[in-house]
């Protein structure tokens, strides 16, 4: 177990570099001069070539990309141009936002996926299948920035069941400890607060969950048929177990594995997912802080941000691969 | 080829490949979903080629005194910000979106194509560096890797072309490179092998053909996101360079704004790209289970 | 010339805030602060005890129909974009000073409600000027004290100036704009030559050449009195505003932001809330706030922020989309505000060394091409005016040029005149990709319709975009041929407009961004500028508007109404064209 852990690991090394090498070149290979991009409006030729001094662009292109791989190892992103913030804090500020987001997305995604994959399953080829199958036909078909407005149309704009955009109301202050809206309001004990968020947080967490949802609907449709046809199911069937202790015991107990596969795959999906369905949503997050900086040239940030999720993405990958691994030995030596 | 036996071999080979595809053909044509999908696209195509003959008005013309009029019998999808006809830019955004769309699967069919050939065929260290170039691609996420590229390359058609099809280059390397080392040890192959057929003509004669039918159907699902990509592309702003080409995310993007006097504006377009995708989707999925038989249940 | 307006101005103040002490209305801050009598030129202010009086020209309607003012409540602010940094001196943008100039006031501000008419704020009275318009002695208000309790005297003043006078390097220009825009630069290239406290009461300025807008300039939150005791604790001209613990806001109320206003700084989450709290110990006990307290929300998203004003998430918006008026107007919870005179210009800037724009004919052509007044009612939902002038109407001197109006045949007939070859008539069009400013609601869709009508006119247009920061710098160096771009007044005389921000010389060459200038225009502004009377400045501002009018350099679009909405029970507003709106005189009625 722990020789594989440490083959995934440093299996990860050369991606991470390859990684580093492309955004490194992102910047470099980009129209303009950066110094001049990170001046903006005040850009003057004396204060351009200080700015490139100290930025280290005069040097040689191996030594400035060995300075960006020490920066990047000490965790320094290097500073955003509009905010002139470091980089590192407001990802941390905006960050806790997108996982909020992505959570919920992924709880609605796995609470209806897993149930309607379910009866799918139990009625196959029937209405029910039918429908579910739409469903996820739909899920996959529709764009979330489609779904996302459509939803905001209908059901804040019209009918003014929930809000429209944002975290929370703006009029309702609390202390933020960990920047979770829904974790801070807890903490101290603010449950209307808390329902306000939440209330904020089901048309974005829908919109962004409807791709995983039909995923996640189709993996454990066909996992669970698969997982039926086993002979230990027949077995079980026989033994005039209920069709209720079958399902839970011996069908889903073992048609899990491959839909928590599915579930550590999307998540590469919601965090690009996040950046649309932010910005539709006006929610304050990493995805919306992307479309600005695109928006407002500000490609240190997007670099940082490429970055960052391509890490949680691995990361998240790699941890759902050794989970694996412990749970079925036999992965170890595939 | 030099043998004697060689044309007969592969006139046999020939036209029991060609009874696979009249036979997937067939599974296709009774294939429900498959067939609605089919039925899309080609509304979806006919748009496009009959644009000019169908649209009602010039799609960047228009007076700004007709602008963001109701759906009528004058403009059956009403008209947009600029007085534009709704219906005509949603005809031409046909023309823009299959063109972007087919241009850069294609496109990434040939970049993930060789990629994952050249991976597949030849095998150890080139494998494993084309194949960890492949990981860092697919670790960034797709939308997030397209915008970053047309924000190095520039607004335009052509950029975006590049932009998505390099988010889908990586998975045809991989679906490729997959499906020719799984058919490696097939057992026609490995009796090619011993019959001493060289490389490239193993990897072109025989386990070429034995990993299209994968590619095909990846690359038919590959056009519904390339589809939705392009359209998100231009949500963001990031969609073609002249601001009045129809194109469909960016009319939903400008319509946003006015979502509350003229909801038309983000249905049509949204409602366009929704059909197209689906139609995609099915006939991706009809594809898979003709061409291969034991997915369908 | 201004100069003299201004006092002119104040007399007159001074005589209508006599006539009206007994007004019931709130008073604006700064309003208390006239005092009862003036003598512009004279050496001896009078020395009277700030009468708690409102000029009768601000009598918002609201205010005065609803009765008593009510203490207390929270206002919720939605801005178009957040604060940048908490430090005006460091901040050159409207969304930090709508948030600033509550909390910090300067020597002078300006009547509320008005443009252009100067009131003393911390000064006790309009300063004393020399003869020859270069001293300027400054009485300071007695018993104020900042928001960290320090007391206001002539040495802090002295040590706001001193400071941005030697802002470090880094910090000029591009964080410290104002400083360097009004007095010609920094340290000894800076016009304000000394600024002196000969006893803790007195501040005396002096230039090195006369400034006849020097007062009106005063009033910009960028010259607020900040308590050097804060500033300096908190690492305020550290070279790097990201270190600096002030600049960033840290630490609260008398750590950051630490003025004398009639609010104090409470917190700043970037890119989440400004709060700033009432100030209970204001100098000014008929400027005393009434709100509690105000949290200001960046919302960039103009449908979300009507959005949150119809749900009641937020109390006020200080901008509202052209295209959103007419669905605010419509709705009995809300009120919209018209800010009245606009203060701003929308132009289609083209640079005279780039071929064809050098041909007066052709951007004759040019300016007959565009149906501006479709503009008006397209993009503005008819909240603006179709521009007549490179200034905006109201302002001193300003007079109606008749210039261009949508004439399609005669654009068509003028380029066949100009004599210009087809292939110059193939132009790049650029327009800013990541903003929206009161004058230009929808830059994309602006552009779109200038492109459709130039094109009708026989010219074929290509689009370029590029976003707001690298935008401006490229068209202020001449890089863009042909380019929508605008103004906002920071002070409301000719010569921000027609020098400052359009047809400026600077070392005797005309601006880079429109490479226009003939000599005798300069000549004109010069002759303005130096101007002793206003019946002078007035003829020669008059000449330059004429030069101007005949040689057409750039086609001047529009000038925007910006609108700003509330929920119906905010109470006592008082809107002005160039966002100088206090808000101590708010108060909610529920």
């Amino acid at each position: 177990m722990t020789k594989y852990i440490i083959r995934r690991l440093l299996a990860a090394i050369p991606v991470l570099f390859g990684l580093s090498i492309i955004l490194f070149a992102f910047i470099h290979l980009l129209p303009g001069d950066p110094a001049v991009a990170l001046l903006g409006q005040h850009a003057t030729p004396e204060l351009t070539a200080e700015i490139r001094a100290q930025l280290g662009l005069d040097q040689p292109l191996w030594q400035q990309y060995l300075a960006y791989l020490g920066q990047l190892l000490h965790g320094d992103l290097g500073k955003s141009i509009i905010t002139n913030r470091p980089i590192i804090d407001e990802f941390l500020l905006r960050f806790p936002g997108t996982v909020e987001l992505t959570v919920g997305a992924l709880i609605f995604a796995v609470g209806l996926g897993i149930p309607l994959g379910r009866y799918a399953a139990r009625h196959v080829q029937g209405f029910g299948d039918g429908m579910v199958t739409v469903i996820s036909l739909l899920g996959i078909s529709i764009p979330i920035f489609v779904l996302g407005l459509t939803l905001q149309y209908i059901f804040a704009v019209q009918l003014k069941w929930l809000p429209a955009s944002g975290r929370l109301d703006p009029r309702i202050a609390i202390e933020y400890h960990t920047n979770f809206v829904l974790i801070d309001t807890l903490l101290d004990g603010n449950i209307p607060a808390f329902f306000n968020g939440l209330s904020h947080l089901i048309l974005p967490a829908i919109a962004l969950g409807s791709i995983p949802l039909a995923i996640i609907t189709r993996i454990t449709r066909a996992s669970v048929l698969d997982v039926t046809n086993e002979d230990y199911v027949r077995t079980a069937r026989a033994k005039g177990l209920s069709e209720r202790r079958v399902g839970g015991r011996h069908i889903m107990r073992n048609a899990w594995l491959p839909v928590v596969t599915v579930i550590g795959l999307q998540v590469g999906g919601l965090l690009a997912g996040a950046v649309i369905t932010e910005t539709i949503f006006s929610w304050n997050g990493v995805g919306r802080w992307t479309v600005q900086a695109i928006q407002d040239h500000d490609y240190f940030v997007v670099q940082s941000i490429i970055l960052i999720f391509a890490l949680i993405f691995l990361v998240v990958n790699l941890v759902v691969d050794i989970g694996y691994a412990f749970i079925n030995p036999r992965i170890r030596y595939a | 080829m030099a043998t004697v036996a060689a044309p007969r071999a592969r006139r046999a080979e020939a036209r029991a490949s060609r009874g696979l595809w009249r036979d997937a053909f067939n599974r296709l044509m009774r294939n429900g979903p498959a067939l609605v999908g089919l039925f899309f696209i080609t509304v979806f195509f006919a748009a496009a080629i009959f644009a000019p003959f169908i649209a009602p008005y010039d799609p960047i013309a228009g007076s700004l005194a007709d602008r963001l009029q109701l759906p009528s019998a004058a403009h059956i999808m009403g008209t947009d910000l600029q007085g534009r006809d709704e219906f005509s830019r949603i005809l031409y955004g046909a023309r823009v979106s299959l063109f972007v769309a087919v241009g850069s699967v294609i496109m990434a069919l040939i970049m993930g194509g060789i990629a994952g050939a050249t991976a597949g065929a030849v095998g150890g260290k080139v494998d494993n560096v084309v194949m960890r170039i492949v990981d860092v691609m697919l670790a960034i996420p797709g939308i997030l890797l397209a915008i970053g590229i047309v924000a190095w390359l520039g607004q335009g058609l052509p950029q975006i072309m590049i932009a998505v099809a390099a988010t889908n280059a990586p998975i045809f390397a991989r679906i490729l490179r997959g499906s020719l080392l799984a058919n490696r040890e097939v057992d026609y192959v490995s009796a090619a092998r011993s019959l001493g057929a060289s490389r490239s003509r193993m990897l072109f004669r025989h386990m070429l053909p034995n990993s299209l039918t994968a590619l095909i159907v990846a690359a038919t699902l590959a056009l519904a996101t390339a589809i939705i990509d392009v359209a998100g592309l231009g949500f963001l702003g990031l969609g073609p360079a002249d601001p009045r080409t129809p194109e469909w995310g960016t009319m939903l993007t400008d319509a946003t704004r006015f979502i509350r006097q003229a909801p038309y504006l983000i249905f049509f377009p949204g409602l366009a790209i929704v059909v197209a995708a689906i139609g995609f989707n099915l006939l991706g999925d009809g594809l898979r289970e003709s061409l291969d038989p034991r997915m369908k249940r | 010339m201004v100069k003299n307006r201004l006092l002119a101005a104040g007399a007159v103040l001074a005589m209508v805030v006599m006539a009206c002490s007994s007004s019931a209305t709130p008073s604006p801050a700064p309003a208390s602060a006239a005092p009862a009598t003036q003598a512009p030129a004279s050496q001896a202010p009078a020395s009277m005890a700030p009468a708690t009086v409102a000029p009768a020209t601000v009598a918002p309607s609201a205010t005065a129909a609803a009765g008593t003012p009510k203490d207390g409540g929270t206002l919720v602010v939605a801005l178009p974009g957040d604060m940048v940094l908490a430090d005006p001196t460091l901040t050159s943008d409207s969304n930090s000073s709508y948030v600033q100039q509550n909390v910090i006031q300067s020597l002078v501000g300006l009547k509320p409600g008005t443009l252009d008419t100067v009131i003393p704020v911390l000064a006790e009275s309009l300063p004393t000027v020399s003869a020859d318009g270069l001293t300027y002695t400054f009485k300071i208000r007695q018993g104020v004290t900042f928001h960290d309790g320090t007391p206001l005297d002539a040495a802090a003043v002295v040590y706001n100036y001193q400071r941005q006078k030697d802002m470090p390097k880094s910090l000029q220009d591009a964080y410290n704009y104002y400083f360097g825009v009004v007095f010609g630069g920094f340290g000894d290239k800076s016009n304000l030559k000394s600024i002196t406290a000969p006893d803790a009461s007195t501040v005396v300025m002096t230039l090195g050449t006369p400034q006849s807008t020097f007062l009106l300039t005063q009033i910009l939150p960028q010259f607020g009195i900040q308590s050097p005791t804060a500033l300096k604790a908190g690492d305020s001209s550290n070279p790097d505003p990201s270190k600096s613990p002030y600049a960033q806001g840290q630490g609260g109320l008398g750590k950051s932001m630490v003025g004398t206003g009639p609010f104090m700084f409470k917190e700043w989450v970037p890119n989440d809330h400004v709060t700033i709290v009432k100030n209970p110990t204001y100098f000014d006990p008929a400027g005393m706030a009434h709100l509690d307290a105000i949290t200001y929300r960046p919302m960039s998203d103009t449908t979300a922020r009507l959005n949150a004003l119809q749900a009641g998430d937020v109390d006020f918006t200080q901008q509202i989309a052209p295209n959103d008026v007419a669905t605010a107007q419509a709705d009995s919870t809300l009120q919209v505000y018209d800010r009245g005179s606009s203060c701003n210009i929308l132009n289609l800037g083209l640079n005279h060394s780039v071929k064809p724009f050098d041909n007066l004919q052709l951007r004759q052509a040019i300016a007959y091409a565009l149906n501006r007044q479709s503009y008006v009612d397209a993009f503005y939902s008819g909240q603006a005016i179709m521009a007549d002038n490179w200034m905006p109407p109201g302002f001193f001197s300003y007079k109606a040029l008749g210039l261009p109006t949508f004439d399609l045949a005669k654009a068509k007939s003028l380029v066949a005149a100009s004599g210009v070859p087809a292939d110059q008539l193939n132009l790049t069009l650029w327009y800013p990709s990541n903003v929206t400013r009161p004058y230009m609601p929808d830059p994309k869709g602006e552009a779109e319709a200038v492109a459709r009508d130039l094109e009708a006119a026989g010219f074929k247009i290509t689009f370029k975009t590029e976003p707001w920061a690298t935008y401006i710098p490229d068209f202020q160096s001449g890089k863009l041929p042909m380019f929508l771009s605008g103004w906002t007044c920071d002070w409301a005389a000719p010569d921000n407009f027609l020098i400052a921000w359009a047809f400026g010389f600077q070392g005797g060459k005309p601006n880079a961004q429109f490479n226009y200038g003939p000599p005798e225009l300069k000549t004109a502004f010069d002759t303005a500028m130096a101007a002793s009377t206003d019946a002078a400045a007035a003829t020669a501002w008059g000449q330059a508007q004429d030069i101007l009018a005949k040689d057409l350099p750039t086609v001047p679009l529009v000038s925007s109404k910006n609108a700003a909405a509330a929920k119906a029970d905010v109470m006592g507003f008082v809107p002005a064209g160039n966002l100088t709106e206090l808000m101590n005189t708010v108060w909610l009625n529920r």
